[in-house]
């Protein structure tokens, strides 16, 4: 069955923004053969040219991955998601889009650490040469019930993680988020457990839904969306998924959350969409879709339960809500 | 206007001072009243005006009603504050026409109050049963809600007829304000994700005007105003300072002592120090009086008069 592709909440087409025009084009270089899946075998694979800064357009465009080419929903206007973020870095509320403006996101090393035959530094150029650059459309659900459809560029997480040749040991992928007082004023407030740490398990992280974003609404990525690389984990609260990622540890321990820290009644380690399992302060049965003052009910696994769901089979879904 | 009424002038002035938010108890215009009541329908109106879409489609950011719903909240509680700064506030100006607003500001707040929950009725998709078992599930919305009934009491007890029938009763009901005050910081606290630093601005300065009740505080007839005001301002300011404290001790897993300690650094602009400076201000009108007073004193003390 195919979970995500028939949803309850799926939309008219006359409610489709005009951005569908844009995903048309590269809808035609999927049906050509330039679809991720061949990306594996060496065809297709967009690369992109030297440093460019954020917000430039992604040219060549990345070939769109059929299978993640419809959300089921209208993509969110970028005007909308594009000023509506939270970045604690840069600030307490959601607009931090200006003061963002300032992320040093060009140029960038990634560094690898921990329990991998790769662990070293690699420069964002150096990666992504190797990695099957393509576009997905995820949707995307903040633990405070709202939700946005984004077209994301950028790679599998599995890839990057298969390149990495984690050994046996590492049981957990963990994410550091960059923090630099000079750039990120949000840092001075030291209260905060700087830096943004978030982590899956390794399971998880091989899955071949997550994705390393670098780009979106066919640009390099914005920095306000946590350039000039980030990770998107479409079936989890948007917490988890880091921004501005500076380092990728393979673990042996359960890395310790940021928000997890900071208020674990909260903020758990799966944080697994779940409408049953309520935060606290509201109820997660629905979500406010972003950009058309509309509400959607909220679907277990945010819709993405054909690709996830296995991963969790043995875990008793009543007690845990999927949530610690 | 009934023909009655037209026929004799005073009448209508009469009731123009029972009703028109711009004439006074005896009829004639009041400014005092008609800026106040311009000041307390602005928010409502830009806000009416930007969820109609009049200032572009994300004047009120990427979820409006939800915005909206959070600014009608905040107003709801200035307004509150403000009415109970009123009495204070005429203290130090010795200026006794600022109790003709105190009706109109407290409604105010209330209507900011009723905005607010029509707001998160609409975004509740105006289903009874799921608003109430949300208020029922949720404390700090079960808070607010005990609020805004207490604050209907005193909004249907605000008219002419009412003060007359209750007498003595109405004072003593009126007293609520006190404690919606109380129900509508915590509900404010509540509903924030980790840090309380606005809640906690908001609180010190209630502390400051709760001061001023106490016989530390400014009344009739007691010596050294402006003491009066910095003691209130820096007792107030401490108390915010470890109610912050405590509530990260008790409540959150932000670490209580760096909140504490970041006090210290006044550039943060942490409630405390906001607290402080809000609340001492107002010492600079007895202050100013007292030194233009020794320049000049036979004049000043014949205007005092
Ligand atoms: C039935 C009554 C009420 C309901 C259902 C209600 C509901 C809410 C909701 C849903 C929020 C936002 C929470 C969030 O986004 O996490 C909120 C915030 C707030 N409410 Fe209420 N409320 C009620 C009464 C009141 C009253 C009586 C006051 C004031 C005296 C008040 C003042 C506030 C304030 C100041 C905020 C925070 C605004 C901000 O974000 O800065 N509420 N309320």
């Amino acid at each position: 069955m195919h979970f995500h592709r028939r949803p309850s909440w799926h939309i008219p087409e006359r409610e489709v923004t005009p951005e569908r025009v844009f995903l048309d084009r590269r809808a035609v270089l999927a049906g050509l053969g330039f679809a991720g899946v061949a990306a594996a075998s060496g065809l297709g694979v967009a690369r992109p040219a030297a440093a460019r800064p954020a917000g430039e357009a992604w040219t060549p465009a990345p070939p769109l991955d059929p299978a993640y080419a419809d959300a089921g929903r209208a993509i969110t206007p970028e005007a909308v998601s594009g000023s509506y973020n939270n970045f604690y870095e840069f600030g307490t509320h959601k607009g931090i889009a200006d003061a963002a403006q300032k992320l040093p996101s060009d140029p960038w090393t990634l560094q690898i650490e921990g329990h991998a035959a790769r662990a070293g530094e690699i420069g964002l150029e150096d990666l992504l040469a190797k990695m099957p650059v393509q576009e997905r459309v995820y949707r995307h659900r903040c633990v405070e019930a709202w939700s946005m459809v984004v077209p994301w560029i950028g790679f599998p997480l599995a890839e990057l993680v298969k390149w990495a040749e984690p050994t046996s040991a590492a049981k957990y992928v963990r994410f550091e988020t960059l923090s630099d007082e000079k750039t990120m004023p949000g840092i001075r407030q030291s209260w905060y457990p700087w830096p943004y740490v978030e982590g899956v398990t390794i399971e998880e992280a091989l899955n071949p839904l997550p994705f390393m974003v670098t780009g979106a609404y066919g640009k390099v990525l914005p920095k306000q969306f946590g350039a000039p690389i980030r990770l998107h984990l479409p079936w989890k609260y948007g917490f988890k998924s880091a921004k501005s990622v500076i380092r990728i540890s393979f673990v042996e321990e359960q890395p310790m959350g940021f928000w997890q820290e900071l208020q674990g009644s909260e903020y758990g380690f799966w944080a697994n969409v779940n409408p049953e399992f309520s935060h606290p302060r509201w109820s997660q049965a629905q979500e406010r879709v972003l950009g058309t003052g509309d509400e959607a009910p909220t679907v277990i696994w945010n819709g993405y339960g054909e690709e996830v769901a296995g991963l969790y089979k043995d875990m008793d879904l009543s007690k845990r809500g999927l949530w610690f | 206007m009934t023909p009655a009424a037209a026929a004799r002038p005073d009448a209508w002035r009469r009731m123009a001072g029972d009703w028109s938010p711009w004439h006074d108890r005896g009829g004639r215009l009041s400014p005092l009243r008609g800026g106040v009541f311009a000041l307390a329908l602005a928010p409502g109106l830009w806000l009416a005006l930007a969820l109609a879409g009049a200032f572009g489609p994300l004047a009120l950011g990427a979820e409006p009603i939800h915005e909206a719903e959070h600014l009608t909240g905040l107003w709801a509680l200035r307004f509150l504050l403000l009415s109970l700064a009123l009495t204070p506030l005429r203290r130090i100006t010795g200026w006794g026409r600022l109790a003709q607003v105190r009706r109109m500001i407290g409604l105010t707040a209330f209507a900011y109050a009723a905005a607010h929950f029509g707001l998160y009725a609409v975004e509740q998709q105006l289903q009874p049963l799921r608003i109430a078992s949300e208020i029922v599930q949720r404390l700090y919305l079960a808070i607010g809600f005990t609020a805004l009934l207490a604050f209907a009491a005193l909004a249907a007890t605000s008219f002419d007829r009412a003060i007359r029938r209750l007498g003595a009763n109405w004072r003593r009901l009126h007293r609520l304000a006190y404690a919606i005050a109380v129900l509508g910081l915590a509900h404010y606290a509540l509903q924030e994700k980790l840090d309380v630093a606005e809640p906690a601005f908001l609180f010190g300065l209630f502390a400051a005007l709760m001061l001023h009740r106490t016989p530390l505080g400014l009344a009739p007839g007691r010596a050294f105003p402006e003491a009066r005001i910095l003691g209130a301002a820096i007792l107030a300011a401490a108390l915010t300072a470890f109610s912050e404290y405590a509530w990260h001790a008790t409540l959150t897993g932000l670490p209580a002592e760096r909140i504490l300690a970041a006090n210290l650094d006044l550039a943060a602009g942490r409630p405390a120090v906001l607290v402080l400076a809000a609340a001492a201000i107002p010492a600079l009108i007895p202050l100013g009086r007292r030194l233009l007073s020794l320049a000049r004193p036979r004049e000043i003390a014949h205007e005092a008069r």
